[in-house]
């Protein structure tokens, strides 16, 4: 499953497909898992971004190649040739935006006429937001097509790790399947110079005057 | 995000209209892959932890001039049963990945943030993804006692590196000396010892890195 200049990993690896329109955050999303950022800037992913992504659980290290496909209609590209070979699926939309739920059926058809028998989760992401256009209740979609529903916050982190652990429960078949630490390797000694710790405290004290990008926010999990 | 709370319950009722959180309305598919339950490793087993507390973490991003998300959940000191050595560790909540993994030393200093008595910055470098990344980090807490505490032990911890450090020279020194005596005797087993130990470390190098890492940290963790 390793793509050109990407090593293959000695571990399962899979491919998932994130589809969706345009603005319902995927690339927010797996950037958030990437790198713990939350993106505020809306740049339209043009084509299709990889990005290996690793999560240890109780039966190993899986890794899910996220093919963060373009949403936007212009900037598409070659969807089947981005589908083919999928193993599983994230159809993302917003509850904020009732359009991006008219389109899901759109989406996982074209999904589903490359893809076929593939474990998918259609996520409402933004469920933050307080003036939600998708209510819960009038996601019904998922019921008619047997896909896994859940309502995710990239923003909040709510249910974020959800659909990659329903995802890796259902490729291995193993309902009890779950994330566990990954292992804290041992840090190297490291040897400061006293010129490099004085540039490190000035610098230091620079960022220390710059605001939090979420000051009021108060929940830790 | 106190905002979001009333939110939440909201949802909670819409769902249990929708049906259970987690109930399965996914078709049935077959699994693709067979795994086997491991033994976990933490990489924690001959540390204890000093303090541990729920936070969140953000890394200077200096391209852009702003502070950036690195991840929320609990954040430990953890101190090595037999060496003695502290080091930082933070995991993300539920996925349960490292956010940061740094050794507190000697000159480390941590200062409040100014905007915020609930938060504090230090340098480091960390560890996190297995390669050594100079960062500047930023954890925030829910309350100023917990920034207090925190900030009290990471120079606490500090501190008492750098009495272990002058102590360590000082021994090395001396064993330095013994050694210098009989060096000489010595030094000709040793080089034939070198070349065997070359030849072991070209093997272990033919192995995949990530057993070989399993392999030490089992050793370890025994």
């Amino acid at each position: 499953m390793a793509l050109p200049g990407q090593q293959a990993v000695d571990y399962p690896s899979f491919k998932l497909v994130i589809v969706g329109d345009g603005g319902t955050g995927k690339t927010t999303f797996v950037k958030r898992h990437l790198t713990g950022e939350f993106e505020k800037k809306y740049e339209p992913t043009i084509g299709v971004e990889v990005h290996p992504l690793d999560f240890f659980t109780n039966c190993g290290k899986i890794r899910f190649y996220c093919w963060d496909t373009a949403g936007q209609e212009k900037f598409g590209g070659l969807r089947d040739g981005y589908y083919i070979h999928g193993q599983c699926a994230i159809i993302m939309f917003d509850v904020t935006a009732r359009l991006t739920y008219k389109n899901v059926p759109t989406w996982h058809r074209d999904l589903c006429r490359v893809c076929e028998n593939i474990p998918i989760v259609l996520c409402g992401n933004k469920v933050d937001v307080k003036n939600r256009q998708v209510k819960a209740k009038q996601v019904t979609f998922h019921r008619k097509k047997n896909l896994q529903y859940y309502e995710i916050s990239a923003k909040s982190n709510y249910n974020f790790e959800k659909p990659f652990l329903y995802l890796a429960r259902k490729l291995a078949g193993d309902p009890n399947l779950h994330f566990v630490e990954s292992p804290a390797l041992a840090p190297p000694e490291v040897q400061i110079d006293l010129a490099a710790q004085q540039q490190h405290e000035a610098e230091l004290a620079a960022a220390a005057s710059q605001p939090l990008p979420d000051d009021d926010d108060e929940t830790f999990d | 995000m106190a905002s979001i709370e009333p939110q939440h319950e909201h949802r909670e009722e819409e769902e249990a209209a929708a049906g259970a959180d987690d109930e399965d309305t996914g078709a049935q598919v077959a699994p693709i892959v067979r795994l086997e339950e491991v033994a976990v490793i933490t990489g924690e087993e001959d540390e204890d932890a000093i303090l541990d507390l729920k936070a969140k973490l953000y890394r200077f991003d200096k391209d852009g001039n702003q502070w950036k998300e690195r991840g929320a959940g609990t954040v430990k000191f953890l101190k090595h049963k037999e060496t003695g050595k502290v080091r930082l560790v933070m995991r993300q909540s539920k996925t349960l990945k490292i956010c940061v993994n740094h050794l507190v030393i000697p000159t480390m200093t941590v200062q409040e943030h100014a905007g915020s008595e609930k938060s504090c910055v230090w340098h480091a470098a960390d560890f996190a993804d297995g390669e050594l990344k100079d960062e500047f980090f930023c954890i925030r807490f829910a309350s100023i006692e917990n920034c207090k505490t925190f900030m009290e032990t990471f120079q606490e911890v500090a501190e008492s590196q750098k009495k272990k450090d002058e102590n360590e020279d000082a021994s090395n020194a001396a064993g330095l000396l013994e050694k210098l005596s009989v060096e000489d005797k010595k030094s000709e087993e040793k080089s034939v010892e070198k070349t065997e130990e070359k030849t072991k470390e070209d093997d272990v190098k033919d192995e995949k890195p990530s057993d070989n890492a399993e392999k030490r940290d089992e050793t370890a963790s025994d």
